[in-house]
C-alpha cells in the first residue's frame, strides 16, 4: 500500500494535465507565410505526417509522465516492503497523554480511558527486541518493558497539568533518534488538542498519532479575578467564560465554603458576581460552572483580602473636592474617620497622599521633606497643557490633565499623563502631578473620581496584596520574605532558591511569611488551553512537528505501527524516472530538429 | 584580374542595384567574354561574311592568318546570318517566380530577368539570332529571333516590361517554340520549375525531339532550399492559395532532402533526355551560371 508522507503535493498532479491542456486549447491559428516552394513541403509532410503524429505523441507522453513523476516525487511516497512476519527492532516511545482534557467523557467513556485501552493493544504487540518509553503529562519520557508500561496504564488518570504535545514528540523523536535500532517511531495517543501543540524545529522521525473520537462541546472557566484587589468588606469576582456561545451557562461564587452569589452569563462574556466578604483577613473564594463532559475546567480558585476600610484624613491644603469625595467615602462606610492615611499638600503622616501645593514657593519644602523621608520622588518644572490619564486599574482612565508639576524621579508609576509620570508611589507615600481641582484637571468632575479616591486611599491603607498565580505542575519563584506555602498535607518550606512546583491539585495556597501572617496566596488553576478540545488536523500536525507525522485512523496505526523499518520511500525512484523522462524528451524533441546535409 | 570590380563576379542582387537590365546584361556579358578562351554559343555556318579585330577568348582556328601576314593584325572571320545558332529564351513569369527570402536579394523573377537579358547579349555579340518568349500559364510575350542590330534592345525591353502573372504552364510556351524556331536551334529554358513535371519533361523532350538543344537553368531562392521561419506558420503557395501548417524545426531536415531530391529528379530526367539542367540560386553571380552554361554547351559542341 502506497502512503504519502506529502499529500498536498499531489494537488500538483493537475499541472501533469497541462501538456494535453495547452494541446486541446490553446491551438492557436498560425501566422500566414507566403511560400512559392509549398509542393516540397506538402510532399514532405504527407512522407512524414505518420512519424511525426508518433513523435507528437511520444512527447506527451514523455512531458506528462516528467510532470507527475515530479509532483509524486515530491508528495514523497512510501511503499510497504516485505509484509508479514515481525517487525524490525523499534525504538518507541509511546505518548498517552492524561492531559486535563484526557478527562472529557466521549460515548460514556473517559478519553484517558479510551487512549490508555488503545495503549494497551500498543504494547501487546511489543517485543524484546524493541526498546520502549512511556510519556506521560509530565511529558518525560520513562524506559520500560511492556509489563511495566501496563502496570502504569492501570492506574492512569487525568492529570490537572497540560501537555505540550509539541515539545512532548520532540522529545520523544531526541530519545529514539539516539537508539541504533533499524527503526525508530512516536506514537502519539492523545485528544490532539489543536491548542497543546507549540511550534518548534520540525523533526524527520516517524510519528504516528491518533486520537480516540469527536470531542464534545466544552464550556470553561478560563479565568476569574477579584475586583477590587482589597475588599473592604465587599468586591466582586469578575469571570471569564469560554467555550461555544449556544446556551448561556450558571456561574457560582462561593467564599469559605458557602455560596455567596450566582450569575448565568453566555461563553465570551465576563459576569461579575458581586460578593461582601465579611470579617477582614484572607478568604478562599471559588467560581463554579454547572458540570459538563469536561469537570476538570469547571471551577475556578481564588484568594479575596478583606481589609477594614482606612481611616483617612483630608487637610485643607487638599483642596475641596478632595475634602468632599472623602466625605462621601466616609458617609458610605468606605473610608474611616482618623489620620492613618492622610490627604494633604505636604507630608503629613506615615501614610500620605501628596498633592501639588496650590502656592509654588512651597513646592522646595515638600520636596527637602520628600527627600528627608527618603522617597526618590520629587516635584519639578510646572507645565501647562492637555494630556490624558493613563491609569490602568484606578478608575481614572481617560481623564484631561491641563496643569502638572512633572514628578521627577524613580519607582512605582501608578497612573501617567500621556507618557509621563503623573501618580506615582514610594512604599506609604502617594504623591499626584497635578492638584484634584479646577483648572489642573477635570478628574474630580467625573463620575470615577469617588472609585479613584476609594481605591487609593484603601491601597494605600492596606498595602499591595500578593496573589500568586500557576498552574498545576508549574515552577514557581516565591518573594524573600515568605516563609512556607500552606497546604492540604502542611505547610511546605521553602528552600534557599524559593522555587516551589505548583501543587498538582487546583486551589487556593496561602503564603505564610515570616512574621507568621498570612501575607499572600498561591492560586492554583487549570491551564485554559487544555479547555479548547479543537483537534488538531493533518496539516497543522505537520507543520508543528514535522513531515514525518502521520494522523492515523484505529485501523490505519494497526497497519503503520512498527512499519517504519518495512517502508521504502519511492520519491528517489521517481526523481530519477523524471530525470529520464527529461532526458528522452530533449533526445526525442532534437530529432528531427537539425539541418539537412547533403550535396545538391 | 581583379574579381571585385567585375560585375558577373559580384553578388546579383549589388549588380542590380548599378542599373537596369540592359546595363547589367551588358556589364555581366563583358566579363564574362572577357574571361572565355573562345566564344561561348558559336554557329556552324562556313559561308564567310566579314572580319572583325580578334577578341581575347576567341577560337584560333577563326583566326585570319593570311590576314595576319599581310596586314600584321589579327583579325576573325565571320560568317553569314542565315547560317547562324537560332536562339529561343523561355523565361517563366509566374507568380511564383516573384518571391524573394531575403532582403538584399533579387526575387527569382528579376534575377532570371537579368540572366535572361545577359544570355540574350552573349547570343547577339556572337550574331547568333535570339528570341523571346515569355509566359506564365499562358504566353504572355513573344519576340522572333533575329539577329539585327536593334534586336537586343527589342529583347531587353520585353525582357523588363514582363511582371508577375498568374499560374504555371510551360507547354504553351514551349510548343510556342516549336513555331518559332523551324530549323535546329537552342531553346533556354529558365524557370524556378514549380510546375507540372512531367508535362514540362514532355515539351522539353518534344523540343530535343525536334532537333533543338535545350538548356534548363532552375532558379531557387537559397530560402527555398531549408525550411525556416516562425514554430510554426501556415505556408500559403502564392499561386494556388493551397496551404500547409508546420513547424520548420520539425520538417527542416525531412523538407530539405525532399528539395535535393526534387533537384536529383529534374537533373536526372534532364540528363536522361538530352537537356542541359543547371540548378541556379539567386544568390549566385551571374557570371558563375553563364560561364557554367558556356562550357557545357562547348563541351556538348
Amino acid at each position: 500500500m502506497i502512503a504519502f508522507l506529502q499529500p498536498l503535493a499531489l494537488l500538483g498532479l493537475a499541472v501533469a494535465a497541462l501538456p494535453t491542456v495547452l494541446h486541446l486549447f490553446t491551438r492557436r491559428v498560425p501566422p500566414t507565410v507566403t511560400f512559392p516552394a509549398v509542393r516540397y513541403l506538402a510532399e514532405t509532410e504527407r512522407q512524414q505526417s505518420r512519424r511525426l503524429k508518433l513523435r507528437h505523441l511520444l512527447l506527451l507522453l514523455l512531458r506528462t509522465a516528467l510532470l507527475t513523476s515530479v509532483v509524486l516525487a515530491a508528495a514523497r511516497p512510501v511503499v510497504r516492503v516485505g509484509l508479514g512476519g515481525a517487525h524490525a527492532p523499534t525504538a518507541l516511545v509511546l505518548v498517552v497523554d492524561n492531559s486535563l482534557s484526557s478527562g472529557a467523557v466521549v460515548e460514556g467513556r473517559r478519553v484517558v480511558d479510551l487512549l490508555a485501552a488503545r495503549a494497551r493493544t500498543i504494547l501487546r504487540r511489543v517485543n524484546e527486541s524493541d526498546r520502549l518509553w512511556l510519556m506521560q503529562v509530565d511529558g518525560l519520557p520513562r524506559a520500560a518493558t511492556p509489563a511495566e508500561a501496563l502496570a502504569l496504564l492501570g492506574g492512569l488518570e487525568p492529570s490537572p497539568r497540560r501537555l505540550d504535545l509539541g515539545q512532548a514528540v520532540r522529545a520523544a523523536a531526541g530519545v529514539v533518534e539516539s537508539e541504533a535500532l533499524p527503526s525508530r517511531e512516536v506514537v502519539v495517543l492523545s485528544d490532539l488538542q489543536r491548542s497543546a501543540f507549540s511550534g518548534g524545529e520540525p523533526i524527520a522521525t516517524r510519528v504516528l498519532a491518533w486520537a480516540p473520537g469527536v470531542m464534545p462541546e466544552d464550556r470553561s472557566l478560563d479565568s476569574a479575578a477579584v475586583e477590587p484587589p482589597v475588599w473592604s468588606p465587599s468586591g466582586h469576582v469578575v469571570a471569564a467564560v469560554g467555550g461555544m456561545r449556544r446556551a448561556p451557562v450558571a456561574l457560582r461564587l462561593s467564599m469559605g465554603g458557602r455560596e455567596v452569589a450566582r450569575a448565568v452569563a453566555y461563553p465570551g462574556d465576563r459576569p461579575s458576581l458581586p460578593a461582601r466578604g465579611g470579617r477582614p483577613g484572607w478568604l478562599a473564594a471559588r467560581v463554579a460552572l454547572d458540570p459538563d463532559e469536561l469537570r476538570g475546567d469547571d471551577e475556578w480558585f481564588l484568594a479575596v483580602r478583606v481589609a477594614e476600610p482606612a481611616p483617612a484624613a483630608a487637610e485643607a491644603g487638599a483642596g475641596r473636592y478632595v475634602a468632599e469625595a472623602l466625605a462621601v467615602l466616609q458617609e458610605g462606610g468606605r473610608a474611616g474617620r482618623g489620620r492613618t492615611v492622610v490627604l494633604a499638600d505636604r507630608l503629613a503622616g506615615v501614610r500620605s497622599i501628596i498633592l501639588p501645593p496650590a502656592d509654588p514657593a512651597a513646592v522646595g519644602a515638600l520636596n527637602r521633606s520628600l527627600a528627608a523621608r527618603g522617597v526618590p520622588w520629587r516635584l519639578g518644572d510646572r507645565l501647562d497643557g492637555e494630556w490624558q490619564l493613563r491609569a490602568d486599574g484606578l478608575g481614572a482612565d481617560g481623564a484631561a490633565v491641563r496643569r502638572r508639576y512633572r514628578l521627577v524621579g524613580s519607582g512605582v508609576v501608578l497612573a501617567r499623563a500621556d507618557d509621563e509620570p503623573w501618580l506615582v508611589r514610594d512604599r506609604d507615600v502617594v504623591l499626584l502631578g497635578s492638584r484634584l481641582e479646577d483648572p489642573w484637571t477635570d478628574l474630580p468632575f467625573t463620575a470615577g473620581f469617588v472609585p479613584f479616591l476609594d481605591l487609593l486611599i484603601n491601597r494605600i491603607a492596606a498595602g499591595e496584596t500578593r496573589s500568586l498565580r500557576a498552574h498545576p505542575g508549574d515552577v514557581v519563584v516565591l518573594p524573600a520574605d515568605l516563609e512556607a506555602v500552606l497546604t492540604a498535607s502542611g505547610p511546605l518550606s521553602l528552600a534557599g532558591d524559593r522555587r516551589i512546583t505548583a501543587p498538582r491539585e487546583p486551589g487556593v495556597y496561602f503564603l505564610r511569611g515570616v512574621g507568621g501572617d498570612t501575607v499572600g496566596a498561591l492560586e492554583v488553576n487549570h491551564d485554559p488551553r487544555e479547555s479548547r478540545l479543537a483537534p488538531v488536523d493533518r496539516r497543522l500536525l505537520r507543520a508543528a512537528v514535522g513531515p514525518g507525522a502521520e494522523l492515523l485512523s484505529d485501523g490505519a496505526l494497526d497497519r503503520e505501527l512498527f512499519g517504519g523499518a518495512r517502508r521504502a520511500d519511492l520519491s528517489g525512484a521517481l526523481w530519477l524516472v523524471a530525470l529520464l523522462a527529461a532526458a528522452l524528451e530533449f533526445a526525442v524533441a532534437s530529432i528531427g530538429a537539425g539541418t539537412g546535409r547533403g550535396r545538391l | 584580374m581583379n574579381t571585385a570590380k567585375r560585375p558577373d563576379l559580384l553578388d546579383p542582387y549589388e549588380v542590380a542595384q548599378l542599373g537596369g537590365v540592359e546595363l547589367v546584361a551588358e556589364g555581366v556579358v563583358e566579363g564574362v567574354l572577357a574571361g572565355l578562351h573562345r566564344s561561348p554559343f558559336r554557329g556552324f555556318s562556313v559561308e564567310f561574311a566579314e572580319h572583325r579585330p580578334y577578341q581575347p577568348g576567341d577560337e584560333l582556328r577563326y583566326l585570319d592568318w593570311k590576314m595576319l601576314g599581310r596586314s600584321d593584325r589579327l583579325l576573325v572571320k565571320q560568317y553569314e546570318e542565315e547560317t547562324n545558332l537560332r536562339a529561343m529564351i523561355v523565361l517563366d513569369a509566374s507568380r511564383s517566380m516573384d518571391w524573394v527570402g531575403a532582403e538584399r536579394r533579387l526575387s527569382k523573377l528579376e534575377y532570371a530577368k537579368r540572366l535572361a537579358a545577359a544570355l540574350a547579349l552573349v547570343l547577339l555579340r556572337q550574331r547568333d539570332a535570339t528570341g523571346f518568349v515569355g509566359f506564365d500559364e499562358r504566353v504572355r510575350s513573344v519576340v522572333r529571333a533575329r539577329s539585327r542590330r536593334r534586336q537586343w534592345w527589342t529583347l531587353a525591353a520585353a525582357v523588363a516590361t514582363l511582371g508577375p502573372g498568374g499560374g504555371t504552364a510551360a507547354e504553351p510556351a514551349l510548343y510556342r517554340v516549336t513555331d518559332l524556331l523551324r530549323r535546329r536551334g537552342l531553346v533556354l529554358f529558365i524557370s524556378d520549375l514549380l510546375l507540372d513535371p512531367k508535362l514540362a519533361l514532355l515539351a522539353l523532350r518534344y523540343l530535343r525531339h525536334r532537333g533543338h538543344q535545350v538548356i534548363v537553368f532552375h532558379i531557387m531562392d537559397p530560402a527555398e532550399l531549408t525550411l525556416e521561419g516562425q514554430p510554426e506558420a501556415r505556408f500559403e503557395d502564392p499561386e494556388s492559395g493551397a496551404g500547409v501548417v508546420a513547424r520548420p524545426r520539425e520538417l527542416r531536415a525531412a523538407y530539405t532532402d525532399t528539395v535535393r531530391r526534387s533537384i536529383r529528379e529534374w537533373r536526372s530526367a534532364c540528363r536522361s533526355g538530352g537537356i542541359a539542367y543547371h540548378h541556379v540560386l539567386t544568390d549566385t553571380p551571374f557570371g558563375y551560371v553563364l560561364r557554367q552554361a558556356a562550357s557545357r554547351r562547348v563541351r556538348r559542341g
